[in-house]
């Protein structure tokens, strides 16, 4: 049996449904990433888990225990928040020590394991200050070692890089990853941001309104879309409907395609088409291109200036059928 | 594609505990309706009661006395005056007060928060002695030959000392507005053209002019209701609302509390009209339509 | 708008601003004169200096009791406002936040409502009957309260707003805190400078009450502002020192507050 099995998980406010039927499990160990549009549910739905948020029917079991009928004080469970939410009346390590202070562990003990913690997250220097004297990247590393020193059976992290900037947010990621598999710690990690969940995961469960629509790895996830939600939330894949996907390809179709930018070659192939305008994204040149009466998004990579196809020049294309991809619904 | 963005679900607190939160309001509640609710009810009630039942007998001697109409000017009168003045002032100072450097400011500011507390009996007391028949100060004017005679106990008295303690509380109510005014729209209407004159009547005041209702409103509130001041400096001689509520039911002759409580009940009604008044203006300006 | 000016607009400002403190300052200026000099009449300054006035007001009985009355009417007040208000608006925005908008209709009673107004109810309501009231020391107590309360409410409502109370609750209770123990390790702690605030704020203003306790009680229970008022009989320059006390306890309240305001994160 899985670390954390849930099962038919419904929560409404009101009249309106949050999510429902959610089933989903988590081994041992694992690193699993709710990743979804703001407003799906997945906020929500880590709440309820945490015990913060009550639900109106399902289960959650974690190692075989039913969760539900305790508060969220007795679940052992770890959780950072997108706010941090540290205690501002409290310094670093008073903040980090909360968690042992509430389960009454002596005082020697819980400055040991303090140190600890605050040595994993590297901030051992900054223990005597107080919240608002750090910045952000240090707050969520401070929040971070609050959930992990009372040693969580199981540890949530609601959009925890969200509100940092660009470049203390991918150093974070990798600083929770490391930590995750040093720790060997089950995490279910809540994320809007695609390449947080494509870099970070294990493994990704896609939520639209409500419902887990896809679930596996990332490559499995990016690679095979199973539908246009998905296609369109995951990379920037060129979506076609049946009639455009046939009269491009040359055969009928009966469904909806997707089809990755990176996968279509220009240079070379059988289709001819027209660059319309190009964009760079530094490493990678997005072409604007028509062919046979279809727009296509084509990424090329950015090898020399030399290379790039001025607009309006008439070019050849290939597309690999293994990158096509026929959708469901 | 996409879902539709959905609002994020409200956050609610733990269910478990609901009951128990609900009782915590309980003592509040009592207390506050036994020491603000029930007494204006039995006012209300009791305004519309009178020897032989209910009627609005009592509202109409007081509209039928001219004693009665006497007070009720007054102190429009007084009110009035003292909410314009104080505001003038307290607009000039304000305004000042955000261009001078902040040592000053915030050592005036400060000040204008403690003097906010001098009124009352210590204030009309203040006021005898320096502004009373043989007060320093009228004897001082009266050298100079700037003033013949000064009656503090009269209406212009009563005036000068209204004002004098609506100003710290316009100054704490008018300072915060002015920070509205940003630097660079007198720095475009500048660039644009238009004199100091200018943006003063076309953007500052427009801008300013919801704070200064809001502020004219509460100083009128504030003077309609003061006692402690009038009653310390004339000993209840002059015939003002409170002073007539007041002499209604504690006086040594002449109890009638169904008379005070109408009388009561006109000053509330007056004030209620007053902030009617306000909100009204208030929905017409173009701030209502953020 | 925070633009110091230069030139003779700088000085413009600067005059008003002085001026404005002069007139503040003009009449506690007079007592405080008054209240040191030997005797002051008809002339525009008085003949001598003396702190006689102020040696008798303080070996005065009456006076010193007037005052014990004043800080205890008043520290009752505050202790029960803080022991009704905290939790109340613990539970309004945390359990009930739909009550906030009727609480801010609520208090802004106490101040629509004039004293003299709401003591036309008090002095029937508590004269006799199931609780006479009216005449003790209690019944200043609760109408202290109400104050207080649009006060003492509106600025501790504030500290709660800008505390981010829901996710400082959520982490307490993940983190295996039970409710009460968050509010009591989380919450109060860091209200506990704003709540010092607003309570030197309101002590100084209930220091100054007169209407309540002149129509309700009167002198069964004779506090500061009510001696004041009854003395008015008495040596002007013994009342002024009794003015300048009065306003020395105010500022000091205000000047803690202050002080106290700055230190806030």
């Amino acid at each position: 049996m899985s670390f954390l099995v849930i099962q038919g998980l419904h929560k409404r406010y009101g009249a309106t449904p949050v999510f429902s039927d959610i089933d989903c499990t988590l081994e041992q160990g694992e690193f699993v990433t709710l990743l979804g549009p703001s407003g799906c549910g997945k906020s929500t739905l880590l709440r309820c888990v945490a015990g913060l948020t009550e639900v109106d029917g399902g289960t959650i079991r974690l190692d075989g225990q039913d969760l539900l009928p305790l508060p969220p004080q007795k679940r052992g469970i770890g959780m950072v928040f997108q706010s941090y939410a540290l205690f501002p009346n409290m310094t670093v390590a008073q903040n980090v020590a909360f968690g042992l202070r509430m389960q009454r562990v002596p005082r020697a003990e819980s400055a040991r394991r303090v140190a600890e913690v605050l040595a994993l997250v590297e901030l051992e220097a900054l223990a005597d200050r107080y919240p608002q004297q750090l910045s952000g990247g240090q707050s969520q590393r401070v929040a971070l070692a609050r959930s992990l020193v009372t040693r969580p059976r199981l540890l949530l992290l609601d959009e925890p890089l969200s509100a940092l900037d660009a470049r203390i947010r991918k150093h974070l990621r990798e600083e929770i990853r490391r930590i995750q598999r040093e720790l060997g710690l089950t995490t279910l990690f809540v994320t809007h941001d695609q390449e947080e969940a494509l870099t970070l995961s294990d493994r990704i469960l896609l939520m639209d309104a409500g419902r887990i629509v896809q679930s596996g790895s990332a490559e499995a996830l990016y690679t095979e879309p199973a539908s246009a939600f998905a296609a369109g939330f995951i990379g920037h894949y060129n979506l076609l409907d049946a009639e455009a996907a046939g009269r491009l390809l040359g055969r009928s179709m009966s469904r909806r395609v997707a089809i990755r930018p990176e996968a279509i070659r220009l240079g070379s192939g059988d289709l001819s088409g027209l660059i319309r305008s190009h964009s760079l994204l530094g490493n990678v040149i997005r072409y604007h291109v028509e062919s046979r009466g279809v727009e296509l998004y084509v990424d090329v990579l950015n090898r020399s200036a030399g290379d790039l196809l001025p607009s309006g020049r008439s070019v050849a294309l290939e597309i690999a059928p293994e990158a096509v991809r026929e959708l469901e619904g | 594609m996409t879902a539709p963005a959905r609002r994020a679900p409200p956050w609610s607190a733990p269910r478990r505990g609901r009951w128990l939160a609900a009782l915590c309001l309980l003592p509040f509640a009592l207390v506050f309706f036994a020491f603000q609710i029930a007494p204006l009810l039995w006012v209300a009630v009791n305004s519309l009661q009178t020897a032989d039942g209910w009627s609005l007998a009592n509202f109409t001697r007081i509209l039928e006395s001219r004693f009665y109409r006497q007070a009720i000017s007054h102190s429009l009168q007084v009110s009035f005056w003292s909410s314009l003045f104080g505001l003038l002032i307290a607009l000039l100072g304000s305004y000042s007060l955000h261009r001078v450097d902040s040592r000053l400011r915030d050592f005036v500011n400060a000040f204008a928060t403690m003097t906010s507390n001098f009124a009352g009996v210590p204030l009309a007391f203040a006021f005898i002695i320096l502004l009373g028949f043989n007060g320093a100060l009228t004897l001082l004017l009266r050298q100079i030959g700037w003033i013949e005679d000064f009656n503090l106990y009269s209406k212009t008295g009563l005036i000068v000392i209204y004002t004098y303690f609506q100003i710290p509380l316009g100054v704490l109510l008018l300072y915060p507005a002015f920070d509205a005014l940003r630097e660079d729209w007198r720095e475009s209407a500048a660039l644009l053209g238009a004199s100091t004159w200018r943006y003063w009547c076309h953007i500052g005041l427009p801008v300013l002019t919801p704070a200064l209702v809001g502020t004219f409103v509460i100083l009128l509130a504030n003077a309609l209701g003061a006692y402690a001041t009038v009653y310390a400096l004339t000993t209840g001689n002059f015939n003002i609302v409170p002073i007539r509520i007041a002499a209604l039911v504690a006086g040594d002759i002449n109890l009638d509390p169904w008379l005070a409580s109408a009388l009561a009940m006109l000053l509330v009604g007056l004030m209620a009209l007053i902030t009617l008044v306000h909100q009204w203006l208030l929905r017409r300006s173009y701030h209502a339509a953020r | 708008m925070r633009r110091a000016e230069q030139g003779p607009v700088l000085l413009y400002h600067r005059l008003v601003v002085w001026l404005l403190f002069l007139i503040l300052l003009l009449p506690l200026a007079g007592t405080l004169l008054y209240s040191l000099a030997t005797s002051w009449s008809a002339t525009v300054l008085p003949s001598g200096l003396t702190l006689k006035w102020y040696l008798a007001l303080w070996s005065d009985a009456r006076f010193l009791s007037a005052f014990g009355h004043s800080l205890l009417v008043c520290f009752g007040a505050l202790l029960l406002s803080v022991l009704l208000i905290l939790p109340l608006l613990f539970v309004v925005h945390y359990h009930f936040p739909r009550l906030d908008g009727l609480m801010n209709v609520l208090i802004l009673l106490p101040f629509a409502i004039p004293p003299v107004v709401s003591s036309v109810g008090l002095l029937q309501v508590y004269g006799s009957g199931p609780l006479p009231l009216i005449g003790t020391p209690w019944i200043l107590i609760g109408c202290y309260f109400t104050v207080a309360l649009p006060f003492m409410y509106r600025a501790i409502s504030n500290n709660l707003l800008a505390l981010n109370l829901r996710d400082l609750m959520d982490a307490a209770r993940v983190h295996g805190a039970s409710t009460w123990q968050a509010a009591f390790w989380v919450v109060l702690p860091n209200l506990r400078k704003g709540v010092m605030v607003a309570l030197f704020l309101s002590f100084s203003f209930l220091l100054g009450e007169f209407v309540f306790a002149n129509l309700l009680v009167g002198t069964r229970y004779e506090t500061l502002q009510v001696y004041l008022n009854n003395m008015r009989n008495s040596s002007g320059h013994f009342n002024s020192a009794l003015v300048i006390s009065y306003f020395f306890f105010v500022l000091l309240f205000t000047w803690a507050a202050n002080r106290l305001n700055k230190d806030l994160p």
